[in-house]
């Protein structure tokens, strides 16, 4: 199971769905039609100031107001804005951050704003299949290259502590699950989903274990937004 | 239902209560009157069936099920139900509120949790060990002095990582204060501030208090203690699947 099935396990999940890809090929073959290729580069830019708002909105303005903001350029994320909380946001796009069949989508937009056990470890992985993606790579390389990086040890193991808030009411997250719900993740090397208790029925908490990429991401969802407003 | 009213419920419970007396002084002080000592033991004892079956309800079924039970007995916990999946459902009772918490001694406290495998090996030992010794007629200085003992000889263990607590009982009672319950996970870490998880800031989905103490004013010689913070989310759902109020 590679990174993006992951993250169509988690996005089914959230919207009470089959894993997109894994249980219905035929419509994940129709979905990848549109993205079938990287679109232009500008596509998947925004505006600086907006980039960072919607960045920020990720968790309440108490946790964002002071952290760190990175943004997308033509060649990979950079700072926009040096925080001092250790927090750092981010707006992940379809490479990263949706489902297969939206690698390509240029309209996603996933804001997130990791603590700073997973801004030193989960976000090396954002921003190394964002290098990856710019300078060319397809899918199934980004896929071949995060996990040698992983088994290399360049990149880290998750931090204990690692997680992230994903509270904005805004973004976008592919066609295949466009509106997330308000939720928080975890992050875990080689860790077990059952650890949590996580997918049986009642369970509140959605996980996935990545073998790949050595990674399990654990899911809870919040009762409100970011700004305070009340979520179901 | 106020956010001081759910920092109180969630955080007065379980062995982590919140900082009462330091987000209501008011309130703290009239709370301490009614619990200044132990109740006889007989108050804390629940019917052994009863208790199995307000442990399990924790979580949802498909964990409790097959999760080992522990009861309280005069004496300290013990097992009622051997399990199979590695998670350990119990009813805490009022002493594993912070040692300085205004409901400490209160009989009507009942906390179902459930805890998963790490949290089984390395968060248990320390709520069994603090049972024994209260039961056993220590004082609460005595107990710290204990305690802190066992941890410096190793024979409470480090904290795992990846500990969780699901505390989804809808027969739990928690505190006296509010609604007296409210569904919700937790997660040990051990971390000296909350700051690490965002925690009780504006608008912040995850509370979180120290283990030990509200304050260290009163026992000064917890703060020698390895750090613990324990961090709590609010879930939506209680463990038999039916919707909560919202946080």
């Amino acid at each position: 199971m590679n990174r993006n099935q992951v993250h169509s396990i988690l996005l089914s999940a959230f919207v009470l769905a089959a894993a997109l890809g894994a249980t219905n090929p035929a419509q994940a073959q129709d979905a990848k039609q549109p993205y079938a290729a990287m679109a232009p580069i500008e596509q998947y830019l925004m505006d600086r100031d907006a980039e960072i708002a919607l960045a920020r909105s990720a968790a309440p303005d108490s946790i964002s107001h002071d952290a760190g903001v990175l943004v997308l350029t033509r060649h990979g994320f950079e700072a926009a804005i040096k925080g001092t909380n250790g927090f750092v946001c981010i707006v992940g796009r379809g490479w990263s951050s949706a489902a297969d069949p939206d690698f390509w989508n240029p309209k996603v937009r996933v804001p997130m704003c990791a603590n700073a056990a997973a801004a030193r470890s989960y976000l090396l992985r954002i921003t190394k299949i964002t290098d990856l993606t710019l300078a060319g790579h397809t899918l199934a390389q980004v896929n071949d290259a995060m996990a040698v990086a992983v088994t290399s040890k360049e990149l880290p193991p998750m931090e204990p502590g690692a997680m992230c808030y994903m509270m904005s009411k805004q973004g976008y997250g592919g066609d295949s699950a466009p509106h997330w719900p308000s939720h928080l993740m975890f992050f875990y090397s080689d860790t077990d989903p059952a650890v949590w208790g996580a997918n049986l029925p009642g369970s509140p908490v959605i996980a996935v274990a990545d073998p790949q990429e050595r990674l399990t991401q654990f899911v809870i969802t919040t009762q409100r937004w970011s700004d305070g407003t009340e979520a179901r | 239902m106020n956010r001081n009213q759910i920092h109180s419920i969630l955080l007065s419970a379980l062995a982590i209560a919140a900082a009462l007396g330091a987000t209501n002084p008011a309130h703290a002080q009239n709370a301490k009157q009614p619990y200044a000592t132990m109740a006889p033991i007989e108050q804390y004892l629940m019917d052994r069936d009863g208790e199995i079956a307000l442990a399990r309800s924790a979580a949802p079924d498909a964990i409790s099920h097959d999760a080992t039970v522990v009861v309280l007995t005069r004496h300290g916990y013990e097992t009622a139900v051997e399990g199979t999946n590695g998670w350990v459902c119990w009813v805490g009772r009022s002493w594993m509120a912070m040692f300085d918490h205004p409901e400490f001694w209160n009989p009507k406290v009942r906390a179902a949790d459930c805890v998963n495998p790490p949290a089984a090996r390395s968060v248990l030992p320390y709520a069994y060990k603090r049972t024994e010794l209260i039961l056993a007629g220590h004082s609460k200085l005595e107990v710290i002095a204990a305690i802190k003992a066992a941890i410096d000889k190793k024979e409470l263990p480090v904290l795992e990582q990846g500990t969780v607590s699901y505390m989804m009982s809808k027969a739990s009672y928690l505190t006296d204060y509010g609604n007296h319950n409210m569904p919700h996970l937790m997660f040990f870490q051990s971390e000296k501030n909350d700051a690490a998880w965002g925690a009780n800031l504006t608008n912040s989905p995850v509370l979180a208090v120290n283990y030990w103490y509200l304050s260290a004013d009163q026992y000064p010689q917890l703060k020698t203690f390895p750090p613990m913070s324990v961090f709590l989310i609010g879930v939506d759902k209680w463990s038999d699947g039916t919707p909560a109020s919202p946080m």
